[in-house]
């Protein structure tokens, strides 16, 4: 079983890294892949990987990130250059994206500490990470560790969409947690891979 | 070919009646001819740099039945983008430093060798030896440097360096840098706008005024600007500076003239300033090809183009991308350059087939790293409106951080890999 689904997964890796080119989104989501990769897949440590992502999931970061809601100076501007264009899509462009898992190093013993203290996260994310698409919860497998460290920190300062309600529960529980274990369990998320 | 036509009896003949000539002329023509003749539809790729890798990659992925070559006499890709940090010892050049193997991956045809010129009404791209025809041609040469604008640097190129092109130059100014005794004086010229790369100068002066007040603290660093003012997030960079009594910088300074010999450069107002060592940026224009092929305008310097396919405004099938075009509200840098080569590779895959070009404006993003650690970042945003590239807004950082210089680092690794992966 899990062999197959490897193979399925290295088959549509080699052929569809170049994604479905005739979608809509592909000429408007140009801009993004300087620092985003190619096909949404970013490698880079704190740049997040889009390949793959839930479009609603995406289209929110998106509307969050052109009303100051989540802070950052690069991308303020794109985010309303991207609604200004058409999001719907060029999020349908990315998660039609393979995603490749982040290319960064993640050592071993921070990912098992990480692993350890997962417990809280699996209420919401599962065990591997993999989230609910359905219930806007993102899938954090292979995304950039540094990515989600920084997400954790601006959560534990409810510096991210402060006032949104859906969030609230997720601040809670990161407000208690010593950064180093935010560090750890960003290594274990970003070595988890799909099955 | 034409060999196989002549019996011996006509060949003596056209021997002897002095057509002999001819005959000869007929086959250095063959060896000056066509070096690789095409049989489908052919795109080729002048400059191998952040716009023509970039078009020549995103051609192959859009219509893998179109044949694209590009012509790149370098064998290794350099980036500009870091190789200041190469100056205080950040990062090594070899970390900067790639192949073409990505490319020819995805099919891209790549000649080391030199365009020499552009014959547009043949459809031809002329070499040292021969020519290749192309159904378009995508040129993307960078800069030249306009060396007859300095008195004395033409005959100077082996000691006084630019550094404005990553490669060797880079590897010898760092040299001349490090071997520079403390209490030395390095002097930084910085060209009129427009030039490659508008902050790039000032955060070389941040790069090499961190390395001589870490290692060379007796040491001063003069910027002669021919500029007013700093050209790119002026108010950080000053903040920066603040870091760094040894900086002198006078805006207004043109520099028109270098003595090697005498180890100083002359502005326009006759100001001598002396040097232990120089880093003169020339004034630039676009890569010689351009000004060779008459897609310049009458200044002679930069490329006009369509904003929507950046086809030359002066010759029809030809397309110029990146630092040698003009007329876009957008800065001379990698990340545009990138961005083009895209809009261009969508632009003519869609004119080869017949069907309408993608409305896309370029974005860019600019990071500069103002000590080992931290970086600024300037964000510009366009739009396509009436068939011209307008600015939708622009964003700095508010100050300098960590954070920033964190995600400069995601972008170079990505943006390296959609150009050459």
């Amino acid at each position: 079983m899990i062999h197959v689904s490897l193979i399925i997964v290295l088959l549509l890796a080699g052929s569809a890294s170049a994604g479905p080119l005739d979608l809509a989104g592909y000429d408007k989501a140009f801009t993004c892949s300087a620092c985003h990769g190619f096909a949404g897949n970013s490698k880079g440590d704190t740049v997040p990987i889009l390949a793959g992502m839930s479009p609603a999931y995406l289209r929110k970061a998106l509307q969050d990130y052109a009303s100051g809601r989540r802070p950052s100076t690069e991308m303020e501007p794109y985010a309303r250059m991207t609604i200004h264009l058409g999001v719907d899509d060029v999020a349908r462009y990315f998660a039609a994206q393979t995603r490749e898992p982040t290319p960064g190093n993640v050592e071993p013993a921070a990912a098992a500490r990480g692993r350890a203290a997962a417990a809280p996260c699996a209420l919401c994310h599962g065990s591997d990470g993999k989230g609910d698409a359905a219930k806007g919860i993102p899938d954090l497998r292979g995304q950039a560790a540094g990515y989600l460290y920084n997400q954790m920190l601006l959560f534990k300062v409810d510096r991210r969409s402060p006032g949104d309600a859906a969030l609230a529960p997720l601040k809670v529980l990161m407000k208690d947690i010593p950064d180093e274990t935010l560090a750890d369990l960003a290594a274990y998320f970003a070595s988890q891979r799909e099955r | 070919m034409a060999m196989s036509r002549w019996t011996r009896r006509s060949f003596l003949h056209a021997m002897g009646t002095g057509a002999a000539a001819g005959l000869l002329g007929a086959c250095a023509g063959a060896m000056k001819g066509d070096v690789a003749p095409k049989s489908g539809r052919r795109v080729v790729v002048v400059g191998g740099g952040w716009g023509g890798a970039t078009a020549a990659k995103y051609m192959r992925l859009q219509d893998p039945t179109v044949e694209v070559v590009l012509i790149e006499p370098n064998r290794n890709f350099v980036s500009c983008p870091f190789s200041n940090l190469v100056l205080s010892g950040i990062r090594r050049l070899d970390s900067l430093t790639f192949d073409y193997d990505g490319l020819r991956r995805h099919g891209v045809k790549v000649r080391h060798e030199l365009a020499t010129a552009l014959d547009p009404p043949a459809r031809r791209v002329r070499l040292a030896e021969g020519y290749l025809e192309y159904d378009r041609v995508v040129v993307s040469p960078g800069i030249e440097f306009q060396w007859d604008l300095v008195e004395g640097l033409p005959e100077a190129q082996d000691r006084v360096f630019h550094a404005w092109k990553a490669g060797l130059q880079t590897a010898q100014l760092a040299r001349q840098l490090q071997a520079m005794d403390d209490g030395g004086v390095f002097v930084l010229a910085v060209p009129p706008a427009a030039y490659r790369c508008p902050p790039g100068p000032y955060e070389r002066v941040c790069q090499v005024a961190w390395y001589l007040k870490t290692w060379k603290p007796r040491s001063k660093l003069i910027v002669l600007d021919a500029n007013p003012n700093i050209l790119s997030k002026a108010a950080l960079f000053r903040a920066a500076w603040q870091a760094y009594p040894n900086i002198e910088y006078r805006a207004s300074s043109n520099v028109v003239k270098v003595d090697p010999s005498g180890r100083d450069v002359t502005t326009e107002v006759g100001e001598r300033v002396k040097y232990d060592v120089v880093n003169l940026i020339p004034p630039q224009r676009a890569g010689t090809i351009a000004v060779q092929s008459e897609l310049v305008g009458a200044a002679r310097r930069w490329c006009e183009v369509n904003h929507l396919t950046y086809e030359s405004v002066r010759q029809p099938g030809v397309h110029v991308i990146g630092d040698s075009t003009t007329g876009l509200p957008v800065p001379k840098s990698g990340n545009v350059a990138n961005a083009m080569g895209k809009i261009c590779a969508s632009a003519v895959v869609a004119l080869l087939n017949g069907k309408e070009p993608p409305l896309m404006a370029p974005g860019n993003t600019c990071y500069s790293w103002v000590n080992d650690r931290e970086a600024i970042a300037v964000v510009n945003v366009y739009k396509v409106d009436n068939g011209k590239v307008v600015q939708i807004e622009q964003k700095l950082t508010p100050t300098q951080s960590e954070g920033v210089a964190q995600n400069s680092l995601g972008w170079a690794r990505s943006i390296w890999s959609d150009v050459l992966g």
